[in-house]
């Protein structure tokens, strides 16, 4: 097993990229540095439907994705029964949740959404300004959470402030705090905003954790006073993965949440693949004709 | 059916036929025996392609019509059914929702082609009509085609465009009110807009695309050079002498059109069927919510240079009113270029500067236009404090009133900069380049 997950970490650092997630305009920046999981990797895929049922289908559905298209992942009929369906459903069922809607707005103040197309649901990367995949915002999100005796669950997050959601993978990646540094011009070391935006910005990006940067602007005395807020996550507790071990368990999780919003993209990418050579075959035949038609046009 | 044509046919079924419906006749007038120009360049592949795009949506359509339900408590999850459940549904929904976009992309180039050649004028007056009534139809088959798939984008897009209507002076929210069945869109709303979608538009659409053909082929087409060739004829048959028959020459070279659009088809729909959220936008995939306003509405992008001018012009009196009439005038005043431009020659290649740089300037205004409408207003920042004695301090507000200005100004100048345009002599002949 340890053998496996050190290769995997291989692998992984291999891909490992650093995206920085600029989620919206008006919200914080938000940097992680973070492995990324391959669509075309089904062991990856195999370890986040597991990682699926297990954690987010205590609460969420993926009420359109039935249990039987998980054969796609290379599993069995068996397979699929035995691992990865806990309640009395058929294989040919929807992956229902066995959590009461109506309860579950109750305690958490709204329902959990369904996660069949959740992942699609980010992908206007280029009308938000943010150029990252979809599966980074969800990665960013699934790590950002840290411990917050302010809020109901216990818990908040750093992508999502103030969410209804608690850290359901908490056994795994132990428990975050959070550390928030303000930096504003005092007149000392920091002279004008603009060091003190420079400093910030300094500690956001050499943070090695996750972090995020956000500017304040309040009015004081008719004065408008700027204050920039870094805010890092750092571990309290340790959880049965190690920090590397649970960003790489996020990525497959991602990873398979992606395959769940358009569990036909492989195919579809294959078939267009063939439908190209078919259509540059074609396009040399039509030129072919038209020039045979057209040698007696002057 | 002017004159009765002997049949072209031996085998005696087609003969059988030619006795009692005009085939032979219909087959030569409007294919072997329509005489179009021989120098058509890139510009004139659009027109066949949009006939094309239509054939599309509609043999898709009636696919996905097949398994879709038009409730607002399953739409949704129909759309999703038959992305997963229904056999190669996912590459139908996909070829419809690209063909919907790739019918914008066709219809803009065909219609630009129309501008620059002025194939608008004398004597294709009504052909241009006729063809601008597809385009608001299309907008309109369009607009109740994005409601379907029920996602928040398409909830809130026919909300703001519903409500559009509302900002008419004394009758606009009764108005709204009755286009919606209800007083937010609904279910009620939804069963309309899908029998708009699926059976009323495209029924007028397929009428008026028949009436732009055969106006088309009584007027003849016009050409790069913007002359007409049925000036020219050969005395002994008739024929212009530079025209050619439709079929085979400009059969056997929109097929390599075809194939052309096909492969750029083909990459969208098995590559980017989102197309960077541009085609299939991320919001429309979270279920539509009545609750929850998405914090950036923005119609589809081929809404988008009328959404800008509708944003651009300020309120009076705290009413929308004025940006509503700027909008519907934007779309409408196509309709009355036939009698605006009073150049001395038809094509972009023989006039004068003046007309080119106001063409240019349009284009322009129309594109920039188009992606301010994606975009929130606040995309280029505010100017500085100094901006304070303005009603908005927005960089992309101004930039879009400018253009909205340059936008009219291109259709309202017109008689008078393609009088005083100086422009080139027009060749007798067609040429070739």
């Amino acid at each position: 097993m340890k053998m496996k997950t050190l290769i995997s970490a291989l692998i992984f650092s291999v891909a490992a990229s650093i995206p920085a997630i600029a989620l919206a305009s008006d919200g914080p920046e938000v940097k992680f540095v973070g492995p990324k999981a391959d669509r075309t990797d089904i062991q990856s895929l195999q370890r986040g439907a597991r990682l699926f049922v297990n954690y987010c289908m205590g609460c969420h559905s993926a009420q359109y994705m039935r249990y039987n298209r998980l054969s796609d992942l290379q599993l069995s009929d068996d397979q699929i029964k035995q691992n990865l369906m806990f309640t009395g459903d058929k294989l040919g069922d929807t992956m229902k949740s066995a959590m009461n809607p109506k309860d579950a707005k109750e305690w958490f103040g709204a329902a959990p959404p369904d996660l069949s197309v959740m992942a699609r649901s980010y992908s206007s990367a280029s009308i938000t300004g943010s150029s990252d995949a979809p599966t980074d915002v969800l990665a960013a999100y699934l790590r950002g959470f840290y411990r917050d005796d302010k809020r109901d669950t216990g818990w908040n997050n750093l992508v999502s402030p103030n969410i209804g959601m608690p850290h359901v993978l908490h056994e795994l990646s132990g428990t975050n705090k959070l550390v928030e540094t303000h930096y504003k011009a005092d007149g000392n070391e920091l002279k004008t905003d603009h060091e003190a935006e420079a400093k910030a910005k300094g500690e956001f990006i050499a943070a090695q954790t996750m972090s995020s940067f956000e500017h304040h602007a309040d009015k004081k005395d008719g004065k408008i006073e700027n204050t920039y807020i870094v805010r890092t996550l750092v571990n309290e507790t340790p959880g049965k993965l190690s920090s590397v071990q649970y960003d790489i368990a996020i990525a497959d999780l991602v990873n398979f949440m992606d395959y769940v919003a358009e569990p036909n993209k492989a195919k579809r990418i294959q078939i267009g693949i063939m439908m190209l050579f078919l259509l540059a075959f074609l396009l040399g035949a039509a030129i072919w004709l038209k020039k045979e038609f057209w040698k007696d046009v002057h | 059916m002017a004159t009765k044509h002997a049949s072209m046919f031996t085998n005696p079924l087609l003969k059988w036929v030619d006795d009692r419906f005009p085939l032979t006749g219909m087959i030569k007038e409007h294919l072997t025996e329509y005489y179009a120009p021989k120098n058509f360049n890139f510009w004139y592949y659009f027109g066949s392609l949009a006939l094309l795009v239509l054939v599309l949506q509609i043999v898709t359509g009636i696919f996905l019509t097949m398994n879709y339900k038009p409730d607002a408590a399953y739409a949704f999850g129909s759309v999703e059914y038959i992305m997963r459940d229904v056999d190669y549904g996912w590459l139908i929904r996909y070829m419809h929702s690209t063909g919907a976009s790739m019918f914008f992309i066709v219809v803009y180039l065909h219609m630009c082609r129309g501008l620059m050649y002025g194939s608008y004028r004398k004597p294709r007056e009504l052909l241009w009509i006729f063809g601008m009534l597809i385009y608001l139809c299309l907008m309109a088959e369009a607009f109740f085609g994005y409601l379907l798939p029920w996602g928040q984008m398409s909830f809130w897009g026919a909300q703001v465009i519903v409500n559009i209507f509302s900002a008419i002076p004394f009758v606009g929210p009764d108005l709204a009110v009755w286009i919606r069945g209800d007083y937010s869109i609904g279910d009620a709303t939804l069963n309309r807009f899908f029998a708009f979608h699926v059976i009323a538009l495209p029924l007028v659409l397929i009428g008026l695309v028949a009436a732009h053909i055969l106006a088309l082929h009584e007027v003849g087409s016009n050409n790069p050079d913007g002359i007409e060739i049925k000036k020219n004829k050969d005395p002994k048959t008739g024929i212009p002498l530079d025209g050619i028959a439709f079929h085979p020459y400009y059969t056997v070279k929109d097929i390599v059109g075809v194939v052309v659009f096909l492969m750029i088809f083909t990459i969208i729909v098995f590559f980017l069927p989102d197309m960077g959220g541009y085609f299939l936008e991320a919001n429309n995939f979270i279920p539509a919510d009545p609750l929850k306003t998405p914090a950036h509405i923005a119609p589809v992008w081929y809404f988008t240079p009328y959404y800008s001018i509708l944003r651009a012009i300020p309120p009076l009196f705290g009413s929308q009113f004025p940006g509503v009439i700027g909008m519907g005038l934007a779309t409408m005043i196509f309709f009355a270029l036939p009698w605006l431009d009073r150049g001395a020659v038809k094509s972009i290649r023989y006039r004068g500067t003046l007309y080119k740089s106001f063409f240019a300037m349009f284009i322009v205004c129309f594109i920039v236009l188009g992606y301010l409408g994606v975009k929130p207003t606040s995309v280029w920042g505010q100017f500085g404090d100094w901006a304070s004695i303005l009603d908005t301090k927005e960089r992309a507000t101004w930039v879009a009133r400018i253009l909205t200005i340059g936008y009219f100004a291109f259709f309202f100048l017109m008689p008078w900069y393609t009088k005083a345009d100086k422009t080139k002599p027009e060749p007798a002949r067609v040429t070739m380049h």
